[in-house]
């Protein structure tokens, strides 16, 4: 499998600034924005990596209807208007924060460049899952199988989630605005 | 060159062994569904129905992990495995079942005092436990992760209950924020992991450890690494610890007494069965083993010191329990230390994880009595005095104070000796007498609390708090099973014993 370093660099950087905006903007939408460019990033990377249902679902749920969602919530909210002052930091604390993620971003590329390259390609070759009917087809497969619990107990925890946020919610009228949603 | 095989039919069935084993998860969930379906019913009031299912679902739970606990020899792999259901995972279902039935119980007047009374917070409470239950039994980084998920995000909507206190709603977004960011930190760890070995299984990681006598690449151990913070976050040590005393303080009281029990057994009990995998044991990479020790050393140290000397001039009793929570943490962390290189192994965790539980979530009982509206009334001068307007309170509390400075003859005495001495055999002494000292200092602070409830005098004349049955029966409960592992060790400490040898 070959990947063209034009456009692995292509992506990755697009990835790496476009969330970098997403949390410098101080505009939640154009925060909301960035965050639709990095997930169609990560769909150019799956691409290449010859997954390409999951770039096709990347785009389609991500990109498409978490996205909206999120994009509703903060107009609905209201929240571009800022409810705290961003500027509270100390210099002094953001110059020790940024020699700090200076250090650990050495620290990974020295055992990047100091690791072996992975241990041998896995099972799932491009080529081999070309032979048992493709991608969906594997991945449904896979997913019905042999990650059935995995694949079940997301279903929990969004249930989990629906609660809580129902919990949250709910009782928004009888104490006025405050806090978040989440 | 071989066809992928997707579909193994062996994987499509449950044998009745597996579907015995799954029973606990099954009786919890199905619990957790039948309360969503009562707490919408518009034709009663949900109150009753769903704290009684509540109560009913963690009863089943207990019961069908106790008899699986006696009945199962060895361990039973579930879902290619995926997950495990062996002594060590239903002996820890117990633990969390407990919490949260003990949890419901206290908390049923107290959101009624504070106009907090709707059924979610049942739901939410089971949900957890069905999280750290998952958690305890998972054998992959992924189930892992789901399931810290689940136990994670119910109790942050539950931290966050009391949507018009400005503290609750803070407290509930900090949490928030930093869990997510410890979240993600461990799953890029697991990312690492999984690059580097190629398996998510926490059994086959252990395998390509074990295949790699000579030293493992450098990427391994900074996926493992991360995986060590995102516990150690989570189990809140220093320097991991700071959300923690606001999170506690702003929570309301009985959640803030779920959270020190069961989340921190949960996360405890996932962070050995990780951290054995991920080649910390003797005889596996000496140089990993040695890096994690220096780890485990230093963050052991610094939490014990940081969270005895801060809870020394707390006057808010919340946040006091969470600096010893910190502390304690400490102290387990001692005892993960000398894992590797006592006999006991790791069952001194185990134990001071239930000696802990119990005495922790009994003081919590007996402040979400004492609490007044908002969670006022929990400084120590508001306890002045207290012997008088509730003696049987008052004694629990001592009971359980004494307990936490680990003074015979209670759980916590109990607990310490086992987890002290498994130090010193695996010839751990500075930080046996690190700790010793550090155990020492916290006998004042919490002698301190029973110096104000018998020998000073109440400002002004509080009036008395009304008790609930429930919460009495919790506060009794709490108070007979630390007396009975402090002076009868021995069962608590062979069921712990029992537990590890699973792993």
């Amino acid at each position: 499998m070959d990947i063209s370093p034009v456009f692995f660099y292509l992506f990755a950087g697009l990835a790496l600034g476009c969330s970098l905006l997403v949390v410098l903007k101080k505009n939640p939408v154009a925060s909301a924005f960035n965050l639709v460019m990095v997930f169609f990033a990560f769909a150019g990377i799956y691409a290449m990596l010859d997954a390409h249902l999951i770039a096709a679902l990347q785009v389609l749920v991500y990109a498409g209807a978490i996205m909206v969602l999120f994009l509703f919530v903060i107009m609905l909210l209201n929240a571009d208007v800022p409810s705290f002052d961003l500027q509270r930091s100390h210099p002094g604390a953001r110059v020790v924060a940024g020699l700090l993620c200076a250090v650990l971003l050495l620290a990974f590329v020295w055992a990047f460049k100091n690791s072996p390259s992975p241990v041998e390609p896995g099972q799932f070759s491009a080529s081999r899952i070309e032979a048992a009917g493709g991608n969906t087809r594997v991945v449904s497969e896979l997913l019905f199988s042999e990650y059935i619990l995995p694949f079940e107990l997301t279903s929990v925890l969004l249930l989990g989630a629906i609660v809580g946020a129902v919990a949250i919610a709910k009782r928004k009228q009888k104490v006025g605005a405050g806090g978040g949603v989440k | 060159m071989e066809a992928l095989t997707t579909i193994r039919p062996e994987l499509l069935t449950l044998t009745d062994g597996q579907l015995q084993a799954l029973m606990p998860y099954f009786l919890v969930f199905g619990g957790i569904s039948l309360a969503i379906i009562a707490s919408v019913l518009r034709s009663l009031k949900p109150k009753w129905p769903v704290f009684i299912l509540g109560m009913l679902t963690t009863i089943a739970g207990i019961c069908s992990a106790s008899g699986l606990l006696g009945s199962q020899a060895g361990s039973e792999l579930i879902f290619n495995g995926m997950m495990v259901s062996d002594a060590y995972s239903n002996f820890f279902n117990i633990v969390f079942l407990a919490s949260a039935a003990f949890t419901l119980l206290s908390s049923f007047r107290y959101l009624d005092h504070e106009q907090l009374q709707h059924p979610e917070y049942y739901v939410l409470v089971l949900f957890s436990a069905l999280g750290m239950m998952l958690m305890a039994s998972a054998l992959d980084l992924i189930v892992l992760f789901i399931a810290l998920e689940l136990m994670s995000l119910s109790v942050y909507v539950l931290v966050g209950f009391r949507r018009a206190d400005r503290r609750c709603n803070e407290a509930a977004m900090k949490y928030f924020i930093l869990g997510s960011a410890a979240s993600a930190i461990l799953l890029y760890g697991s990312a690492l992991l999984y690059g580097m070995t190629g398996s998510t299984n926490i059994r086959d990681i252990l395998a390509f450890v074990q295949a790699h006598p000579q030293g493992l690449p450098v990427v391994y151990v900074l996926g493992a690494w991360l995986v060590l913070v995102g516990f150690l976050f989570k189990v809140a040590t220093v320097p991991f610890h700071m959300w923690m005393p606001d999170v506690y303080e702003g929570a309301p009281t009985p959640v803030t007494g779920f959270m020190t029990t069961g989340l921190k057994a949960a996360a405890f009990a996932a962070f050995v069965r990780v951290l054995i995998s991920a080649g910390y044991g003797k005889g596996l990479v000496t140089a990993v083993q040695s890096h994690f020790h220096d780890i485990l050393w230093v963050s052991a140290v610094l939490t014990m010191l940081v969270g005895n000397i801060v809870a020394l001039t707390q006057v808010n009793l919340k946040r006091m329990l969470a600096y010893s929570s910190i502390a304690h943490s400490g102290y387990i962390l001692v005892g993960m230390i000398a894992g590797p290189g006592s006999e006991q192994g790791y069952a001194p965790v185990v134990m001071y994880l239930v000696a802990y539980a119990v005495m922790n979530l009994g003081a919590f009982v007996v402040l979400t009595i004492l609490a007044g509206r908002d969670d006022s009334g929990l400084n120590l001068q508001d306890l002045a005095g207290l012997s008088r307007r509730h003696p049987w309170l008052s004694f629990a509390m001592g009971v359980f104070m004494f307990s936490m400075a680990g003074i015979p003859p209670t759980a916590g005495f109990a607990a310490k000796y086992l987890l002290f001495y498994s130090a010193v055999q695996a010839n751990e002494i500075p930080l046996v007498i690190i700790a010793v000292l550090c155990s020492a200092i916290s006998v004042y602070y919490y002698l301190r609390v029973l110096v104000y409830i018998y020998m000073r005098d109440p400002a002004g004349s509080p009036a008395a708090s009304r008790v609930s049955v429930w919460s009495l029966v919790a506060v009794s409960a709490m108070v007979v099973l630390t007396l009975q592992i402090g002076i009868l060790p021995a069962k608590m400490v062979s069921a712990a014993k029992k537990a590890v040898t699973s792993l």
